[in-house]
C-alpha cells in the first residue's frame, strides 16, 4: 500500500473555470517519487492548465493540488525553489549566451554553486556555451530550457511538450537527456503529444480528454486495461490464405501492400491460423504478432489521435 | 525584495541593451542626432548662406561693390549669371529659385543720387524666384531688408526708430541651449515608455515572463530591476546628449541637483504609463503602435522642440495637463533660467504625477498566468 509520503504530487479533485469553460473538471492523480509521469491528452484537454497549476502559476477553482506535501495556493515560496519547469515554448533572452542564461536563473534561484558546465555536459550544449539564444536551433532551445529548469537541483521537474515541433533527429537528442535526469532518479512530470516519447521514458501515464482524467497506470497496464486484443500481420499473403483464415472465422483486413492484418484475442489463436495455412499447403508467409500501441489505447480512450504535430499545435488550456 | 535577483536581472537587461544595435541607436544615437540636426540648423542663423545667382548686366565698379556688399552680409554668396543669358530660362534649366538681376545704368544712377544729390535717381533691381519653393521667402526677407539697410545708408539721415534689445535672463542663451533640455527629457521619456510597454510585452509574448513566474523573482523585485535598467539607459542616454551638446555646441547650461531630481522623477512616470499600457497591448506590435500614440503627440505638444507659446490657446491647455510639459519647463527652469522657484513647482507636479501612475502601473503589473 502506498503511503501518502510516498507522493510528491497529489491532485484531488481539481477543477478550473474559465468563465463558462470548464477547463479542468475534477481531476485527481498522485505522482510517486522517482517516478517519471506523462500527462497526454490532445489539443485542448486540458493538460497545460492542469500542469500550470500544479506548478502554482494558475490557481485552481476548486479542489486541492499539493506539491512535495504543500498546498500550492499557499506555499508557492516554498515550493518553487524545489522544482525546475520548462514551460510549453520555452524562450529566453534573445542577445544573451547558453553559459549567461543558466547562470542567470542560478542567480535567481540563490544558487552559488550550480555545476553549470555539468548542466551543458548533460543538455550536450558545452560547445554552444557562447552562442546567443537567437542564433540556437529550435532542439538546442529545448534543451537550455531543460538545462535552466535544472539549475536549482529541483527535486520534480516539469517539462511541459519539451519535444513538440522539434524535428526527429533533434527529438531524438531532447530524449537522451530526459533518459538521464530518468536515470539520476528525478521526478519528471511530463507533458507531452508524443505516445512514443511517454511509451520510452514513463513509468506512468495519464490520459486527460476535455477536461476529465479517463485513464492513469503504466503503459503496460494501460494497454492490458484497454485492448484486448493482438494483432497478426501476414506479409505478402495471396487469396488461398485470405479464404482459409475467413473459414475459420477471422477477419482478416487485406492492405495496399497485399500485407493482412488479423485481430486475435489469444496466442493460441495465432498459432491455429498458423497451422491452417501450413496444413493447406499454402506457403507460411512473413509473420508479424504485437500488442496494440498506446497510441491506439488513446485513441481508443479519447477518440481523437494524438498526432507527432508541431509547436503551432500546443493547446494551451 | 532581494538584491541578488534585482542585480541578475539588471545584468541580464544592460548586457541584451548593449548588444541589441537598435536599442542603442534609438537610445544614445537618435536624440544626439537630433540635437546635431536642430543645433545646426537653428544655433548660428549668421552663418547661414545661400547661393545667390546675380546677373550683372551693368559691368560697373558700383554693381561689382554692390555684389561684395552681398556677400559680406554673410546670408548670400553671389553666383554670376552670363549677362546674355535669358534669366527665367536660366532659372529652370539651373533649378535655382531666386535670381537677382543688376540693370544696365546702376552705375550711372547710383552716380546721379549720391554726387549729384539727384532724389530722382533710382534703380530697380529685377529679382526672378519660384514662388512654390519654400526657401525662397527666406530668402526675399533677407533680400529685401538689405535693400532697406541700403536705402537708409543713401538717404544720408539717422534713422527714426532703431530697436534695442534687453534679455530678461540674466545671460544671453541661443536656441540650442533651450531645446537640449527638451531633447533630454523626449529621450528619457522614450525609452521609459517604450522600454517598459514593449519589453513587457515582448517577454509576455515570447514566454519569458511566465518562465519568471516559475522563479522564486517577485512582482516587487521585477519592478525595482526595472526602474533601475531605466534609470542607467537614462543617464546614458542624458549624458550622451550633454557631452555632445558640450563639446559640439559649446552650450551653456546649468548642471545641478534638479537634473538627477528630474531623471528620477521622470523614469517613474513613463515606466509608470508604460505599466498602465501594458494589459491593453499585450502584444509587441500593439504594445509599439501605443508608445508610439502616446510618445508623439507628447513630443510635440509639450514644448520640446518649440515654445508651447506657439501653439493655439486650446493646444495650450492640452499641454498643460501633460506630464512631459512639466519636466520641460522644470528642466528648462533649472537648466537656463536658473530659477529654483519654478524648478520646484514642475518637480513636485511631475513627482505627484510619478507617484501616481507607478502605483496604479504597479498595481496592474501581474506575471501569472491568470492575466
Amino acid at each position: 500500500m502506498t503511503n501518502r509520503d510516498d507522493y510528491v504530487i497529489e491532485v484531488d479533485k481539481l477543477t478550473k473555470l474559465y468563465e463558462d469553460l470548464r477547463a479542468v473538471n475534477g481531476v485527481s492523480f498522485n505522482v510517486r517519487k522517482g517516478e517519471v509521469f506523462a500527462f497526454l491528452g490532445p489539443n485542448g484537454a486540458g493538460k497545460t492548465t492542469t500542469v500550470e497549476i500544479i506548478e502554482t502559476i494558475r490557481t485552481p477553482t476548486s479542489g486541492e493540488v499539493r506539491v512535495l506535501g504543500m498546498d500550492v495556493t499557499k506555499r508557492k515560496r516554498d515550493i518553487l525553489p524545489r522544482i525546475g519547469v520548462l514551460p510549453q515554448g520555452f524562450s529566453s533572452f534573445d542577445r544573451i549566451t547558453v553559459g549567461e542564461s543558466i547562470r542567470y536563473y542560478a542567480r535567481l534561484f540563490g544558487c552559488r554553486n550550480t555545476d553549470v558546465d555539468g548542466l551543458m555536459d548533460l543538455t550536450n550544449l558545452r560547445d554552444k556555451r557562447d552562442a546567443q539564444f537567437k542564433t540556437l536551433s529550435g532542439g538546442l532551445k529545448q534543451r537550455l530550457g531543460i538545462a535552466i529548469a535544472l539549475v536549482n537541483d529541483p527535486e520534480l521537474v516539469f517539462l511541459d511538450e519539451p519535444t513538440t515541433g522539434l524535428d526527429p533527429h533533434a527529438r531524438r537528442a531532447v530524449w537522451d537527456v530526459l533518459l538521464g535526469l530518468k536515470s539520476k532518479g528525478k521526478v519528471v512530470f511530463l507533458t507531452t503529444h508524443y505516445m512514443e516519447e511517454a511509451e520510452l521514458l514513463a513509468d506512468s501515464v495519464a490520459i486527460i480528454c476535455k477536461g476529465q482524467l479517463v485513464a492513469i497506470g503504466s503503459p503496460a497496464e494501460l494497454i492490458e486495461r484497454n485492448t484486448d486484443s493482438m494483432c497478426l500481420t501476414l506479409k505478402t499473403a495471396d487469396a488461398g490464405t485470405l479464404k482459409t483464415i475467413q473459414k475459420m472465422g477471422f477477419e482478416p483486413v487485406p492492405d495496399q501492400r497485399g500485407d493482412m492484418t488479423v485481430r486475435v484475442k489469444h496466442t493460441n489463436d495465432v498459432l491455429e491460423i498458423l497451422s491452417a495455412i501450413k496444413g493447406g499447403g499454402i506457403g507460411l508467409p512473413g509473420i508479424d504478432v504485437r500488442k496494440p500501441k498506446l497510441e491506439e489505447v488513446f485513441l481508443s480512450l479519447t477518440g481523437e489521435e494524438l498526432h507527432g504535430g508541431t509547436a503551432a499545435e500546443g493547446g494551451g488550456t | 525584495m532581494t538584491p541578488r535577483i534585482i542585480g541578475a536581472n539588471l545584468t541580464v537587461r544592460l548586457k541584451s541593451f548593449s548588444r541589441e544595435r537598435s536599442a542603442m541607436f534609438f537610445t544614445i544615437a537618435f536624440p544626439v542626432i537630433l540635437v546635431l540636426v536642430f543645433g545646426a540648423i537653428f544655433t548660428k542663423p549668421e552663418h547661414m548662406n545661400f547661393d545667390l545667382p546675380v546677373q550683372d548686366l551693368d559691368g560697373s565698379t558700383a554693381s561689382a561693390q554692390l555684389l561684395r556688399s552681398l556677400a559680406d552680409g554673410g546670408v548670400f554668396k553671389p553666383t554670376p549669371v552670363p549677362a546674355d543669358a535669358e534669366a527665367v530660362q536660366y532659372a529652370k534649366d539651373h533649378k535655382v529659385n531666386l535670381v537677382l538681376i543688376i540693370p544696365r545704368g546702376f552705375a550711372a544712377a547710383q552716380a546721379r543720387r549720391v554726387m549729384q544729390r539727384d532724389n530722382d535717381a533710382s534703380v530697380v533691381l529685377t529679382y526672378i524666384y519660384d514662388p512654390s519653393s519654400t526657401s525662397v521667402l527666406s530668402k526675399l526677407q533677407f533680400l529685401k531688408a538689405m535693400a532697406a539697410d541700403a536705402n537708409q545708408k543713401l538717404s544720408g539721415t539717422r534713422p527714426f526708430i532703431t530697436l534695442a534689445e534687453q534679455s530678461i535672463l540674466s545671460k544671453k542663451y541661443r536656441f540650442i541651449e533651450f531645446f537640449v533640455p527638451g531633447i533630454i527629457a523626449m529621450a528619457v521619456m522614450t525609452s521609459s515608455l517604450s522600454g517598459a510597454l514593449n519589453t513587457n510585452a515582448e517577454l509576455r509574448q515570447k514566454g519569458i515572463l511566465r518562465k519568471l513566474a516559475t522563479t522564486p523573482i517577485t512582482r516587487a523585485d521585477w519592478l525595482l530591476s526595472n526602474i533601475l535598467y531605466q534609470l542607467v539607459l537614462a543617464v546614458i542616454s542624458t549624458v550622451s546628449i550633454l557631452a555632445v551638446s558640450y563639446a559640439v555646441f559649446d552650450v551653456k547650461l546649468e548642471i545641478n541637483g534638479w537634473l538627477p531630481v528630474y531623471i528620477v522623477l521622470e523614469v517613474f512616470t513613463f515606466v509608470g504609463i508604460g505599466m498602465l499600457l501594458t494589459p491593453i497591448a499585450r502584444e509587441a506590435e500593439s504594445a509599439a503602435a501605443a508608445a508610439n500614440a502616446f510618445l508623439f503627440p507628447m513630443m510635440f505638444l509639450s514644448g520640446t522642440f518649440f515654445p508651447v507659446e506657439m501653439m493655439p490657446g486650446f493646444l495650450q491647455k492640452v499641454a498643460r495637463v501633460l506630464p512631459l510639459y512639466y519636466v520641460n519647463e522644470g528642466l528648462r527652469s533649472c537648466m537656463v533660467f536658473l530659477d529654483n522657484m519654478a524648478a520646484a513647482k514642475c518637480a513636485a507636479i511631475t513627482g505627484g504625477v510619478a507617484a501616481a501612475v507607478f502605483v496604479a502601473g504597479s498595481l496592474v503589473t501581474r506575471w501569472d498566468r491568470e492575466t
